[in-house]
């Protein structure tokens, strides 16, 4: 049994094992021949070196947030949402059909953004959903179930920018790359501050705010409770008269749901084209943040600022210091290992299993 | 129309394309049965895709690079094996983990190992048609004339079904995903079989992998297992846990993977994606229950 509740061993050990990571991570860096100085340079100029850097990364964090924040919602009803990288896709998909082709872009109040927004909440949780639906139907476990969804989701994404049906801009000539139209200028996320040099959009209120909402029903409402009853033993919460199919379901509606706000966000505030590659491992590194996170909204927001300024460090030290980015994957391999052997060692001191 | 060759040479490729699938299958298949899961095939196929390569581009004999993906993928499968029994560690967290590791890891030493030679072509085994086979006109050619380690795997799949239907050591690890609590009061040791067992996965998902690498493309390239690992856990669900039908779900999922090179060469104009998609799409329907009720080993995922 997870004993979430106490968070005293579980942030020691995730801190344990994060600065484990990373300083391995640093050996390795020496390993390859990279002298450390040079690295670590780049790592601080693509993080904290200009307000630019520094609005990119937090960026990044959202993404990272709403996949994790959506993670931990599902897991509290004991599901393992693993299918982040596939809800992003198809948010993304769903996110540009409708920047590009909806006539969105003269709506007034927001609309023009907002519909793109909720389009891909709507695709995500349906990606979601379906895995819940499964789940509660046919007993299909759910890792499996979102993980080869989002094996489907990215290829559906390459057809999508492949197929001149589908998003692919229209061909002009033979270099006419592979990839959508960039979206209308009214359906970019607007920013926060109206200083272009700190582009921080509107995409980080809204996690914020999507995070006190996701915190309070985890911890204070009837529907946190039933979620971990849930989690905690099916049976008992089904005598109880909870609705456990209802709750799963709408736990990975809502998990998805945020995976796919997590495209949308990243689409209309960051990358405006839809093309191959696009969820670029978003989706995995979110899954990290949830699990990093062991099952608090408050540890999801401080794992995805690490994760999203690490990110931005791992591509700064690649472009500028010549260190792998696979360096940055192997640090994230061996939190998530750390991190599920530790188990062992926090349930050791309350009752074993 | 199809002809016989274009039929032909599509079994023939079907086979091959299944043949990773089908050892990392049979591994996972016999560690579900002893009650442990492993999502790291896909982590273990890549050790083993790794090691080979490495050790053949080594020392010139893709032999030694065989024996070499085969011991590298220890470590991995032991990490497995003491996260998910002595640790009791959740077995689908920690397997992802492992996953992640795995690619870094190996993305790095390729780049480290390869660097600009990464163009080399990387000594890999010939192929090889069984006497007699080999003659059949149109077919002998183009379906038997495979890598040897496809033979291989074949006959170590009949070896387990075999072994796991009529023997001691069959009834133990199925006896320790139905009712581990029995094994233990009968002497034996559950996380020894489960140990074992993890172990059989590891050896088995590396030998899908270094015939990836050093048998079928004699090349490797990052993350070069593309989910495979994952298929092959697809197709134990798919063949609900039985040794025929894990066996028919990969050859149908290679089936699939030969599609796509099939369908372009005989004019079929059908969008590319979809046909790759197509094993994952098939493998999703299968988990979603359209093969029947299925019937996991009681205590998979259960540490003991």
């Amino acid at each position: 049994m997870n004993r979430r509740y106490l968070p005293g061993p579980g942030i020691l050990i995730s801190v344990g094992a994060v600065v484990a990571a990373v300083l391995l991570g640093i050996v390795l860096i020496a390993l390859i021949g990279v002298s450390i100085g040079d690295a670590l340079d780049a790592f601080v100029d693509g993080t904290i070196g200009s307000a630019y850097a520094i609005a990119a990364s937090v960026n990044r964090s959202v993404v990272f947030a709403l996949v994790g924040i959506g993670f931990v919602f599902a897991n509290r009803a004991n599901l393992t949402n693993v299918g982040g990288e596939g809800q992003i896709a198809l948010g993304g998909i769903a996110a540009t059909a409708v920047a590009l082709y909806g006539h969105v872009a003269e709506l007034p109040l927001g609309l023009s953004f907002a519909l793109p927004m909720l389009a891909a909440v709507a695709a995500g949780a349906l990606w979601g959903g379906l895995a819940g639906i499964l789940k509660t139907r046919a007993g299909t476990n759910e890792v499996i179930s979102t993980l080869l969804l989002s094996f489907i989701a990215v290829w559906l994404l390459y057809w999508c920018v492949q197929s001149n049906a589908l998003l692919r801009q229209p061909m002009t000539n033979s270099a006419t790359l592979p990839e959508s139209l960039e979206i209308p200028d009214l359906t970019k996320l607007p920013l926060v501050t109206a200083d272009p040099s700190l582009p921080l959009n509107i995409g980080l209120p809204l996690t914020l705010l999507i995070a006190v909402i996701v915190a309070m029903f985890l911890t204070r409402g009837t529907v946190g409770l039933r979620l971990r009853a849930i989690g905690l033993n099916p049976l008992a919460a089904r005598r109880a008269g909870i609705a456990t199919e209802r709750y799963a379901v709408a736990a990975m509606l809502m998990a998805g749901g945020l995976g796919g706000l997590a495209g949308a966000l990243m689409l209309q505030g960051d990358q405006y084209v839809l093309k191959d590659g696009f969820s670029s491992g978003y989706g995995f590194d979110g899954l990290v943040v949830g699990l990093l996170a062991r099952g608090s909204v408050t540890g999801v927001i401080a794992s995805a600022l690490l994760f999203g300024f690490l990110r931005s460090g791992g591509i700064s030290m690649e472009l500028q210091a010549g260190v792998p980015s696979a360096v940055v994957r192997i640090i994230q391999g061996i939190i998530v290992v750390a991190l599920a052997g530790a188990v062992y060692w926090i349930d050791r001191r309350g009752t074993s299993r | 129309m199809i002809s016989a060759e274009s039929a032909a040479v599509f079994i023939g490729s079907s086979i091959r394309l299944a043949t990773p699938l089908l050892m990392g299958g049979i591994g996972e298949l016999v560690s579900e049965r002893a009650g442990v899961l492993n999502m790291s095939v896909e982590g273990m196929m890549l050790t083993g895709a790794f090691a080979g390569a490495v050790g053949s581009w080594a020392t010139g004999q893709p032999i030694l690079g065989l024996a070499f993906g085969l011991l590298a993928v220890l470590p991995v499968a032991l990490l497995q094996a003491w996260l998910s029994n002595t640790l009791r560690a959740n077995q689908i967290v920690s397997g992802i983990g492992i996953n992640i590791l795995v690619l870094g890891a190996t993305t790095l030493g390729y780049r480290e190992i390869f660097g600009e030679r990464s163009s080399d072509e990387i000594p890999g085994f010939g192929k090889w048609a069984p006497p007699f086979l080999g003659d059949i006109p149109v077919f002998g050619q183009a379906v038997f004339l495979q890598v040897w380690i496809v033979y291989l795997g074949l006959a170590i799949a009949i070896g387990t079904a075999l072994v796991l239907r009529f023997t001691a050591i069959g009834l133990a690890v199925h006896a320790a995903g139905m009712e581990p609590r029995a094994v233990d009061k009968s002497g034996l040791s559950v996380r020894g079989i489960r140990y074992g067992a993890v172990t059989f996965t590891g050896l088995m998902s590396a030998l899908g992998g270094t015939f990836l690498s050093i048998g079928d493309i004699h090349t490797f390239t990052e993350g070069m297992t593309r989910g495979a690992g994952y298929l092959a856990i697809a197709a134990v669900i798919f063949g609900n846990w039985r040794i025929g039908r894990t066996i028919g779900a990969c050859l149908l999922f290679g089936a699939a993977t030969a599609l796509q090179f099939q369908l372009p060469a005989m004019g079929v104009d059908i969008p590319n994606a979809l046909l790759i998609m197509l094993p994952y799409l098939l493998a999703f329907l299968a988990v979603a229950g359209l093969v029947g009720r299925q019937s996991a080993p009681a205590s998979l995922t259960v540490p003991w």
